[in-house]
């Protein structure tokens, strides 16, 4: 991480304790910064309705809910509703593709912007290094539904480059996208495509906050650059990267759901649908409203459970971890 | 001279991946300028083969797409207000350590990151709201994101807390120092956190596939969704097969359309969103 940019200072945090001074009712502190609770109001009930009130919601998973019952009125039916998921196969199956989807950003894709970061740092042609970055940095911000037209047209057999540059080579045309062979590749390397240059801000950051003067000391006993960034880069930003994998681990339980559902279709069904897709689908356009809701409040606590846990492993490890 | 041939391969290797980032972005442009004949043989690679504006004007003709785009500048003009206005005054607020019952609220907004709602029961919440097919169902449930709200909070506790000590004593309330003083000194942050959300609601597009059904609201790009999935010619009324355009022609007119707003200002925003995210790797 880098340094704090902005840590509040010592003499401010005992100057607000003095504020503070007991004895006063809680009237007078709500008086007193009156415009700071109405500061407040806009966000908190944000919070409190779309957070907390919908957690309520999560009771209709051991309910057999009838929209005109409400949630309250609809009939307990206890775990009903998850043992129908854990003994159909097509909850596995999404369950499945989930895990490994995840698994393979974990290999593929989380360490891509490290690499990508480290080769970035080398470059000394200011404008150069500007303009890569810019160029790197832009797909972030295409929404998933254009980037997943551009790699169907990319990708097309009929009418894509890249079908038509294999051909030049001599081979057929593959059929990518619905070549279920083919369909995590796409999906790999477009996660790539879209965040690893992104995610390299980060790691430039942590690298810039390194001491020049250990590369000094280091170039004085004769390393390598290879040598270099293994004994001073990398472990230097090792705490960001050790924050990442907890979030990203976090996320493990998660695929996003636009970037799957726009490289959809039935024929890599099998190894494309995951929670996010599969909760809209039972859920939202076949109203199954309970099975739907016990699906993803299992997805929500596996990922609480998993962030937790890594956190603490991050922390055992030595790093600051999230918190 | 040595050393610089040395790190040759270094800067073409990332030269090429800087262009293999743009190109297919590039081919797609490409594509949508091209004539159906050039599109079809497959020889539209960089540059438009045939040049001809046919699939934008068919699109323009039709109509359908730029009602769309109408409706996401007003989801995108609206929604950055209505999450600036909450985000900025909560994480002020936040910021002020002398504040009774900070934790709390502190506390609420940690756990709803770590906590996800599922989509069902937000949708629930939505249709009891009354919400569906409004563009209140897409600013509502995204109203604060807790991480521009972290970051922001940061940046303003770094601010030099003596300003506001010598404005109080002046006689200054809490609205005047963060009209006044605080609002003038975070321009830089409320840029950056302004662009986020606004890039991130111009990009909107699950909330409204949720819950808006109305063809007459959808955003740009779930309209450009169902265009990537119809077969186009059922999607162009009165198609006249005189005029017949290759499908993907008109596909990749309708993405570049879609995205082009976001090119246009890429290059001055650029800086600010760095700026943001290297704030927001200041730990809450």
């Amino acid at each position: 991480m880098p340094k704090t940019l902005h840590q509040p200072s010592g003499p401010a945090a005992i100057r607000s304790k003095s504020l503070n001074k007991p004895g006063r009712g809680l009237l007078f502190y709500l008086y007193r910064d009156r415009y700071l609770y109405l500061f407040l109001i806009p966000a908190m009930s944000y919070f409190f309705l779309f957070k907390f009130v919908t957690l309520y919601g999560e009771l209709i998973a051991f309910k057999d809910f009838r929209l005109l019952d409400g949630v309250w009125g609809s009939p307990w039916v206890g775990l009903k509703h998850f043992h129908t998921l854990f003994s159909s196969s097509e909850f596995w199956n999404v369950l499945r593709n989930t895990l490994l989807l995840n698994l393979y950003n974990l290999v593929f894709a989380f360490p891509a912007p490290i690499l990508l970061a480290l080769l970035l740092n080398e470059l000394r042609v200011n404008w150069f290094k500007r303009a890569v970055q810019n160029m790197l940095y832009l797909p972030f911000f295409i929404s998933w539904v254009v980037l997943a037209g551009i790699i169907v047209s990319l990708l097309s057999p009929s009418t894509g480059v890249v079908n038509a540059a294999l051909r030049l080579f001599g081979i057929d045309p593959i059929y990518f996208m619905t070549s279920t062979l083919w369909w995590p590749v796409v999906f790999i390397v477009s996660t790539i495509w879209q965040s690893a240059g992104w995610g390299t801000i980060i790691y430039m950051a942590a690298i810039s906050a390194i001491d020049p003067g250990l590369y000094e000391a280091a170039k004085i006993d004769g390393a390598t650059k290879l040598r270099q960034i293994w004994h001073i880069t990398l472990p230097g930003i090792r705490g960001t990267i050790g924050v990442l994998l907890v979030l990203q681990m976090g996320k493990m339980m998660d695929v996003g759901f636009e970037h799957i559902f726009n490289l959809q279709n039935a024929a890599v069904f099998s190894v494309s649908d995951v929670i996010s897709t599969f909760v809209y689908r039972t859920g939202l356009q076949n109203a199954q409203y309970s099975l739907a809701t016990a699906v993803g409040l299992f997805q929500a606590l596996i990922g609480l459970i998993l962030v937790l846990t890594v956190n603490k492993i991050v922390k055992k490890l030595g790093e600051g971890g999230l918190w | 001279m040595v050393k610089r041939l040395k790190s040759m391969p270094l800067y073409l290797f990332l030269a090429l991946c800087a262009f293999i980032t743009v190109f297919p972005l590039l081919n797609i442009l490409a594509m949508s300028l091209s004539s159906s004949r050039a599109i079809i043989s497959g020889e539209v690679v960089l540059w438009p083969v045939e040049i001809t504006v046919q699939a934008y004007k068919q699109l323009f003709i039709d109509g359908q797409l730029l009602i769309a785009l109408k409706n996401t500048v007003i989801i995108t003009a609206v929604g950055t207000v209505l999450q600036m206005i909450a985000t900025t005054l909560a994480a002020y607020t936040l910021s002020k350590r002398r504040l009774k019952g900070r934790q709390i609220f502190t506390f609420m907004v940690m756990f709803s990151m770590l906590f996800g709602t599922g989509l069902i029961p937000l949708f629930l919440l939505v249709k009891q709201l009354h919400l569906i097919n409004t563009f209140w169902a897409i600013w509502l449930p995204g109203l604060v994101s807790a991480y521009n709200l972290f970051v922001m909070k940061s940046f303003f506790e770094g601010l030099p807390a003596e300003l506001e000590e010598s404005a109080t004593i002046d006689g200054a309330t809490d609205l005047t120092v963060f009209v006044k003083l605080t609002l003038p000194l975070s321009k830089p942050i409320l840029a950056a956190i302004s662009l986020f959300y606004a890039v991130a609601l111009w990009n909107t597009y699950s909330n409204a596939l949720y819950f808006i059904s109305k063809s007459q609201l959808l955003p740009v790009t779930v309209k450009l969704y169902q265009m990537l999935q119809t077969p186009i010619d059922s999607l162009l009324a009165g198609g006249d097969s005189s005029q017949y355009i290759q499908p993907e022609g008109l596909k990749a007119a309708a993405i570049i359309i879609t995205v082009l707003p976001i090119l246009c200002v890429y290059p001055f925003l650029q800086k600010h969103f760095i700026k943001g995210v290297l704030l927001g790797s200041v730990k809450g």
